[in-house]
């Protein structure tokens, strides 16, 4: 635990902002990105901040299976952030498109539209699993 | 392991698609007002009817219960109960009654859920907090009961999956008690707090006539006085046999909407808690073959949102002919278009809030001025800035407004 | 058993009397459950009908089912009165599926139709708004999902 009290005292002075961007999913994985901000959770403890802005924003949490319409936002909102940027990739949906592989209406997979750092793999994970990507992604930062 | 990935050839049209990006909203306002209101969906547009037909009856319980992540088991119940009609097979009373038990459970939390955005689309983020911390003790039901927070997968085709024991039964009882308690707290809020009623009373007006002939659904049509529920208009699960209200206002405004909400949040505590004491004995499932006959079927249910509607076709294969899904959100757009007409500008994140919407949301806006001829795209975020900063200026002139109407 | 289905019963007597020669086929499913099979030249008549004689004013959506050479159209309607969903169908061949609009009398229609048009290729003549709904901008035109030869890999 001495590793996790580290990564908290290292993102407090970090303070990583984040964006959340549904490429249209089913909102599930949504809820519980939004509840591991809630104080349950709390994801807040490590410094993270839910920001507007791709402007301003480190870490991009993206949901959802990419859907046609959704592809070309998510690629703008990549290039609009500012380097070094990283991608968590919350859902099965993220990772292979989920139950939606298949149909035509979605890409398959986040990283057929951006690269991806961290994929949280559920239908929908919990926000203990979400956190534990977080954790992953703020080690990767800490590299960088 | 090596995830194989199949590419599928996405078809392309004839233009170069330049990335362009296309905003789910188009207001025409004249100043602060809004005169106009165009829409754009299709951001959750998956090919899901089409991917059905493709899928085992089986496998389709698994993608309907994802169209909404919110209302899953509204859609898998619903998608289950009509497989079943089809198939000419009855649930038996035990795995009705805990279809119908999770189905509440949802309500609940969705309702829940509902008050915390709302109350964060208005800049109250300690109500938002308070809700979505009390919401975990149904989310910590509901895990107890699927072993899943979302996305449950209780039902199956001829019934449940999973039953309930006598200790499991005794703790949800108790959790019901804590939601009862804390509900009418928020219900107490909700009547009294200036942050809210300035806000949402008078706001997003919807008169019955209107609400009538542009059929909305769900509780955006009781509180516009409409008195229909389809679980006692047109019964199905248990609720034949359970004793609830209808819970209707008729005020028509977003206060309404919010009461609604948490009076039927009231109701359903109400509701599971019968379903447990008469919980029958026996069987929560009955047998399923694979292959269904030539057949179609109408099912409708009350989801937390409104009606939603399936209408299956059988082929006598083992995978659907048609699946077709009306969600309660679409039959709401044309309504909220009504309600924010001759609205704020800064009224716009509360009244869509209001429906409840079940798509990817509102992410971009393009705002047109008729009078200035300025043109500008806002973020949904950035709305709800600018609605919370705009009340705080000019909150007391419109409440001294309303008072003389 | 007869006493229970009454009023089903008397919609579809009702219909084969008001159409004529235009009613095709009239089902009672069920208690609540009504499907009545018209003539496509006389189904607005029908949807008319259904909402002054059963005050079914309350349209649950209109599904499209493509049958091969023909193209199903169905409207859910609802009475709530008597808490019964009746079903006008007709079908409209695929080699000219065009059919005019009921948004005149249903405005809920004004977004059911666009998704039927969008996914099944179905002109709604007098629609004052047909225009894509769901899918992409960039998906090309003709090409309609739902229609049961267009298979995901086929195209490009």
């Amino acid at each position: 635990m001495a590793v996790l009290s580290k990564l908290v005292k290292w993102a407090r002075i970090k303070s990583p902002w984040i964006l959340h961007y549904n490429s249209g999913g089913c909102n599930a994985c949504d809820i519980e990105v939004v509840a591991a901000l809630t104080p349950r959770f709390d994801v807040e403890r490590f410094g993270m901040l839910l920001k507007g802005s791709p402007r301003h924003a480190d870490v991009l949490v993206v949901t959802g299976p990419v859907t046609r319409q959704t592809k070309n936002r998510l690629i703008r909102i990549y290039n609009q952030m500012p380097d070094p940027k990283f991608v968590l990739a919350v859902g099965t949906c993220t990772i292979t498109g989920g139950v939606f592989r298949g149909g035509y209406g979605v890409l398959g997979g986040v990283d057929e539209a951006i690269p991806v750092d961290v994929f949280v793999p559920g239908c929908p994970p919990k926000p203990e699993a979400i956190i534990h990507g977080v954790v992953k992604l703020l080690e990767k930062l800490q590299k960088s | 392991m090596s995830i194989e990935k199949r590419t599928f050839k996405i078809p392309v049209g004839p233009q170069h698609p330049a990335l362009k990006e296309f905003e789910n909203f188009t207001f025409t306002v004249d100043g602060e007002r809004v005169i106009d209101v165009d829409f754009r969906i299709g951001y959750t547009h998956r090919g899901i009817e089409k991917l059905a037909e493709s899928k085992t009856y089986i496998q389709n319980l698994y993608l309907c219960e994802r169209i909404c992540g919110i209302c899953s088991a509204a859609h898998q119940g619903c998608y289950a109960q009509t497989v079943e009609e089809l198939a000419g097979i009855t649930a038996p009373p035990r795995g009705t009654y805990i279809r119908t038990l999770i189905w509440e459970l949802e309500r609940i939390h969705s309702h829940l859920l509902w008050l915390g955005i709302a109350a964060h689309e208005i800049g109250f983020d300690t109500l938002f907090m308070l809700v979505w911390r009390d919401r975990e003790v149904v989310m910590d039901l509901l895990e107890m009961i699927s072993g899943n927070r979302v996305n449950y997968a209780m039902n199956t085709i001829g019934g449940v999956r999973r039953d309930i024991s006598d200790e499991l039964k005794h703790r949800i009882l108790k959790g019901l008690d804590i939601l009862e308690e804390r509900t009418k707290y928020y219900k107490e809020i909700c009547m009294n707090e200036q942050t809210i009623l300035v806000r949402a009373a008078n706001i997003g007006i919807l008169t019955r006539e209107q609400a009538l002939k542009l059929n909305a659904v769900g509780p955006t049509a009781r509180a516009s006085g409409v008195d229909v529920d389809i679980r006692r208009d047109d019964p199905y699960g248990a609720y034949g046999e359970v004793p609830f209200d209808v819970i209707v206002y008729d005020t028509c405004d977003v206060l309404a909407r919010i009461l609604v909400r948490v009076d039927e949040t009231l109701e359903c505590v109400k509701m599971c808690r019968w379903v447990l004491e008469n919980l029958p004995e026996g069987d929560i499932r009955t047998k399923f073959g694979r292959k269904i006959a030539e057949n179609e079927v109408v099912g409708r249910v009350e989801a937390p949102r409104g009606e939603l509607l399936y209408y299956i076709k059988s082929n006598g294969t083992d995978k659907p002919e048609r699946l077709k899904v009306r969600t309660p959100t679409l039959a709401n757009i044309l309504p909220v278009c009504e309600m924010l007409k001759g609205g704020y500008i800064a009224d716009i994140p509360i009244v869509l809030a209001g429906i409840d919407p079940c798509f990817a949301c509102m992410d971009r806006a393009l705002f047109i001025d008729e009078s200035s001829e300025k043109k500008w795209v806002w973020s949904r975020e950035q709305l709800r800035i600018y609605s919370i900063k705009w009340y705080k200026e000019h909150g007391h002139e419109v409440v001294r407004e309303r008072w003389k109407q | 058993m007869g006493e229970e289905l009454k009023i089903e019963n008397e919609i579809v007597e009702d219909f084969k009397k008001f159409l004529g020669e235009n009613f095709i086929d009239g089902n009672v499913q069920r208690k609540g459950r009504v499907f009545i099979k018209v003539k496509t030249d006389a189904y607005k008549e029908a949807m008319r009908h259904a909402l002054e004689k059963w005050n079914t004013y309350h349209l649950s959506t209109i599904s499209g089912v493509d049958l091969g050479d023909t193209i199903e159209l169905l409207y859910h309607l609802h009475d709530p009165a008597n808490k019964i969903t009746i079903t006008v169908r007709t079908e409209i061949p695929k080699s000219n599926p065009e059919i005019g609009t009921v948004s005149n009398i249903f405005p809920s229609a004004l977004v059911y139709e666009r998704e039927v048009y969008d996914l099944l290729g179905v002109t709604f003549v007098g629609h004052p708004n047909l225009k894509r709904l769901l899918l992409p901008e960039d998906f090309p035109e003709n090409v309609h999902p739902l229609r049961k030869e267009w298979k995901p890999e086929e195209v490009k």
